[in-house]
């Protein structure tokens, strides 16, 4: 890899300002992605800026919700009390993703800035407009099976590898953001981007902007969401597909539906028009069908990954069935 | 004194191992040693227009560049396998042309690892680059050659005539894809030249012996003047036996630079470079009588090579050992295609073999009502039928009934009955087999004035437990405890310990070192250990020493020599999300004799869970356009997990098969592999009505 320096911020603040002067700089906290790029020259950052000593390492209540800070662990966060009660999904969402020992490094702000998985993105081998603009798609002709069905460009059809990400979309999370301009809050949905013509970014993070916190809003109808994952083992594999769904009923029928999901897009992806439409209606495999058409009817299969449409209806089917029926483990 | 040998024996390098002190190739400390890495083509076919180095050149830190302007002088091996044998025919750097992605196109050397990949990376290269073979059905398919001496076709009776008067016939064609062996200890080498003409070199090597003469051939050294080092190796399962071509870059490349080298491949590097199992597509043809027996048997197999060796996957040569039958036809074909170099891995043709073969027995039972254990008891075969000799100690039948017992076949329901959870399950069986190896080895042993042995030998244990295995031996011959042994491995200056590989180190090495303990006895004129010592106490001499060899002999002409075994399993599909989980296991082995049951215990659960890896999720895809694979981890590259593997249950049938060698043993490191793919199949056939011939079961296929 390429020389860097590095060095260690004190506060929020002394971080943001040693970004703002210098545009080739990186934070790094568990750097569980960021160092591998690194590796294969993906990311060649002038400097490092460790931000594990700031004080963004609390998970608490506030007045607009449960305030994840953007250092606690992925672990301590599946694991907090409160978010396995009123988030379940999010709790097996990130125990679904890598390994114990990554999880305990991984952070908050880290997991939602983690890249593609694409294996054409990292082999510096392979043309990639992600890694160098204009460089073309290797994976738009090649074994493209984990690719995405929604959303993508003729520049890129990479997928979002994130678990953890597809519940805070479901849930309308919101990142706290801060530069050395000032703060702003950025609703979950809006933070990941689609590739289009500048798939090089994929978020709408500006340039020295620092993730301080997310924020989970209150969600009584959360209660009993799943998260399902399929994948090609059963342990330490990104998704093939993966659905967050949460379904609160009343009199017999649905209340509220949030449903998102992982593997299809280049961001976690949210189906907010299967959600109006099940609301109201009676919660059955009729209805959970016609959610799932509904939500696949834009799906544009490239040639290895048409399995996943069909993958992909089904997983929704079967999560909102389980979460209609009270939830739990699928 | 109590025997030893035949009980349950922890590990004696296992706190080594888990405590971190156990030392493998790349860890080595050697003053002034500076660092390599390689460059890899990103074409699969094609020349090198131009390579230049300037910028690579001004990087900081940078030693030296290689590339195939400057190429280090190599000599070529005879590349016969019993004398020196490199994996690639191919000499590295030898000329400008490509033959497949991720083929070595140079090196660069710093004084740090990370200083070596960044000058690696600024290395620009231009290609002339032509459109190459990297998808099996745009290859050319030919019969394959003779593979280490020995025909591949076989034909007896005529398969025509076998199958026009047959009572029941199938036909089905068998796929598998590409697998890496994805070791857990990279590839490495370092290499130290004393001078001109002695080389010190620590690398991880199946066959330490042969290594030795290898670079000695290769560099134009006596063998004696090559020593190799390797105390510890992190797996291998075929793919460290003899040089690739980074490790022989390497040590040419140290003896230009004058100073220690080493050269650690990356993962990424590693699924193009240092071997695979090529794919396979096989089709069997079954026939048979109204009363099950096998009229007809033709297996017919394809795989593929690289351009730059030929490498066969052998996938017919279980199937005359397997089942009777009058007539037989196996044929073999090869293609080329620009992929790097296939080879040996563990159960090479026998695994993928046995896929397709076992698949279609039970495609048999199925279309015959009868029941798969029955159909095999009924048709194993008593002799090897290419070999014309009668099996020695075979235990197969024995296998089948015990595994059927533990697991409970007889009250296997009917197709697709069985729910679990709102799941199916079922129930699959397949045979296992592996051929009995033997080799010749020799060792040391030396019986010390305190009452321990120290027994020498350059074999090495690549995390199969030969350590133990040869402690056992040699506390068992001389009556003292294990702990009093210790084993010294894993160092050419050394005896030749013989080739770990062929799961033949244990039937090798263990007749050795008995043969060696007994001759301590003999010198001492005693019959026990304790009247030995005490005998060289007052001698005031330092040791009693002796040294001893052992080969196979005449009996590989009166006997066929084959372990047998049988996989019952369980599994639950849930249909609906394509979701194919193995849910229980058994294993019942006929290896010989037992010298640790811990570690041949291991063994087998290894085995089969490399099987559960092929038959659900190893997989191998090269890329259409530029050949190169598309995996690039081990997150990526998919092997079992815990979660995808259930308790194994194993258990040892038989006899010592003292006809093979005086031990008694035939050695487990293969056959656990063997047949698991099919048992997997075979139960999801139980469980949904649905025939999968085509590995591995990942979701998208369950879903189809």
């Amino acid at each position: 890899m390429k020389n860097f320096s590095y060095v260690r911020a004190t506060s929020v603040k002394e971080a943001v300002q040693q970004a703002s002067t210098d545009n080739n700089a990186m934070f790094i906290a568990g750097g569980t992605n960021l160092v591998d790029r690194m590796k294969v020259f993906l990311d060649e950052p002038s400097q490092l800026i460790d931000i594990t000593r700031l004080e963004m390492t609390r998970i608490e209540p506030t007045g607009e919700g449960l305030r994840l800070g953007a250092l606690v662990s992925n672990t301590a966060v599946a694991d907090h009390p409160e978010v396995r009660r009123s988030y379940p999904m999010l709790t097996r969402a990130i125990l679904l993703g890598a390994s114990q020992q990554i999880r305990n490094v991984a952070t908050v702000g880290g997991n939602l800035l983690q890249r593609t998985r694409c294996p054409y993105y990292y082999d510096t081998a392979f043309a990639c407009n992600k890694r160098e603009l204009d460089t073309g798609c290797a994976a738009l002709t090649g074994i493209n099976r984990i690719h995405a069905l929604l959303g993508a460009s003729d520049q890129c059809v990479a997928v979002h590898p994130s678990d953890m990400c597809v519940p805070l979309a479901a849930l309308d999370a919101i990142v706290e953001v801060e530069s050395s301009k000032g703060k702003r809050q950025i609703p979950f949905t809006d933070f990941h981007r689609l590739p289009g013509d500048a798939p090089q970014r994929d978020t709408t993070l500006e340039p020295g902007e620092l993730i301080t916190a997310v924020i989970l809003p209150p969600a009584p109808f959360a209660k009993s969401s799943v998260y399902l994952k399929l994948r090609d083992r059963d342990s330490y594999a990104f998704a093939l597909v993966s659905v967050a769904a949460a379904v609160e009923l009343a009199d017999n029928r649905i209340k509220t539906a949030r449903l998102a999901m992982g593997g299809m897009a280049h961001k976690p992806w949210r189906f907010t028009e299967a959600e109006s439409f099940l609301v109201g209606k009676a919660a059955n495999t009729e209805t959970f069908q016609q959610a799932a058409e509904l939500a696949l009817q834009g799906a544009k299969p490239l040639e290895y990954n048409g399995f996943k449409v069909e993958l992909a209806k089904r997983a929704i089917r079967r999560a909102l069935t389980v979460s209609a029926k009270g939830g739990g483990i699928v | 004194m109590n025997k030893v040998m035949g009980t349950a024996v922890s590990r004696k390098d296992g706190q080594a191992k888990v405590t971190g002190t156990a030392i493998y190739s790349a860890d080595h400390e050697i003053a002034g040693l500076v660092h390599g890495y390689v460059v890899t083509s990103t074409i699969a076919n094609g020349r090198i227009k131009t390579i230049d180095t300037r910028e690579a050149e001004q990087a900081s830190g940078i030693i030296a560049i290689f590339t195939h302007k400057n190429a280090p002088q190599v000599f070529k091996p005879s590349n016969d396998f019993m004398k020196s044998k490199i994996y690639e025919a191919r000499l590295p750097l030898s000329d400008d042309r490509v033959h497949y992605a991720g083929q070595i196109i140079g090196l660069v050397i710093a004084d740090t690892f990370e200083r070596a990949r960044q000058g690696a990376h600024l290395v620009k290269v231009e290609y002339d680059a032509q459109k190459p073979i990297v998808e099996a059905k745009n290859a050319v398919f030919k019969e394959a050659p003779p593979q280490m001496g020995e025909e591949l076709k076989f034909a007896k009776g005529d398969v025509v005539t076998g199958i026009a008067s047959a009572a029941m016939k199938i036909e089905a064609t068998y796929t598998t894809s590409t697998e890496l062996h994805a070791p857990m200890e990279p590839h490495a080498t370092i290499a130290q030249w004393q001078g001109t003409d002695s080389l010190t070199i620590y690398e991880p090597s199946q066959w330490l012996a042969l290594s030795q003469r290898t670079y000695a051939d290769l560099f134009g050294l006596p063998s004696e003047k090559v020593r190799i080092v390797i105390p510890f190796l992190g797996g291998a399962f075929g793919s460290k036996a003899f040089p690739w071509p980074h490790a022989i870059l390497t040590v040419a490349a140290a003896r230009q630079i004058k100073r220690p080298l080493k050269v650690v491949m990356s993962r990424r590097q590693m699924t193009a470079n240092t071997g695979h199992r090529s794919e396979t597509e096989q089709t069997i043809r079954l026939a048979a009588t109204t009363d099950g027996m096998l009229s007809a048997i033709a297996h017919e197999a394809k795989s593929i090579t690289s351009p730059v060796d030929v490498f066969t996957e052998p996938c017919t040569a279980v199937t005359p050992a397997l089942y009777t039958s009058p007539n037989l036809l196996l044929t073999q074909e090869l293609a080329v295609m620009n992929v790097g170099t296939p080879t040996f891995m563990r159960a090479p043709g026998e695994n993928p073999g046995m896929w397709a073969l076992e698949s279609a027995m039970d495609e048999l039972a199925w279309a015959m009502k009868l029941d798969p254990v029955a159909l095999r008891l009924k048709n194993e075969s008593k002799e090897h039928q290419r070999k014309g000799l009668p099996f020695s100690a075979k235990h197969f039948a024995e296998c089948l009934k015990v595994g059927a017992e533990r697991f409970g076949w007889k009250d296997r329901p009917q197709l697709r009955s069985l729910t679990r959870e709102g799941k199916l399950v079922g129930w699959g069986m397949a045979a296992s087999t592996y051929p009995g190896l033997r080799g010749t080895t020799s060792a040391k042993v030396r019986l010390l004035p305190d009452g321990t042995v120290h027994v020498l030998t350059s074999g090495n244990d690549m995390g199969t437990g030969s350590y133990t295995v040869v402690a056992i031996a040699a506390a068992d011959a001389l009556g003292i405890s294990v702990e009093k042994v210790r084993v010294e491995m894993g160092d050419s200056l050394l005896p030749d310990g013989g080739l770990a590989g062929g799961s033949q180190m244990t039937a090798s090495l263990v007749p050795t070192v008995m043969k060696a303990c007994q001759d301590i006895l003999k010198t001492a004129n005693c019959t026990t250990a304790t009247e030995a010592c005490a005998a060289l106490q007052r001698s005031g001499r330092a040791a009693i020493e002796a040294s001893a060899s052992s080969a196979p002999g005449d009996e590989t002409k009166k006997w066929a020599f084959q372990s047998w075994g049988a996989h019952f399993c369980e599994v639950t599909v849930d249909e609906e999300i394509g979701r194919l989980r193995v849910t229980r296991w058994v294993s019942v082995m006929d290896v010989g004799r037992i010298i640790n049951t811990k570690a041949a215990a291991s063994q087998v659960r290894g085995g089969v869970i490399m099987g559960i890896g092929h038959a659900l999720m190893e997989e191998c895809h090269f890329d259409p356009n530029n050949g190169y694979p598309v995996v690039y981890d081990l997150a990526t590259y998919h092997i079992p997990a815990h979660a995808d593997t259930p308790r194994i249950d194993v258990t040892f049938v038989g006899e010592p098969d003292l006809n093979f060698n005086p031990a008694g043993v035939r050695g487990v490191g293969e056959i656990g592999i063997t047949g698991v793919s099919a048992a997997i199949a075979n139960a999801v056939y139980h469980a949904t009505g649905k025939r999968f011939r085509s590995l591995p079961l990942t979701p998208d296929k369950l879903i189809a």
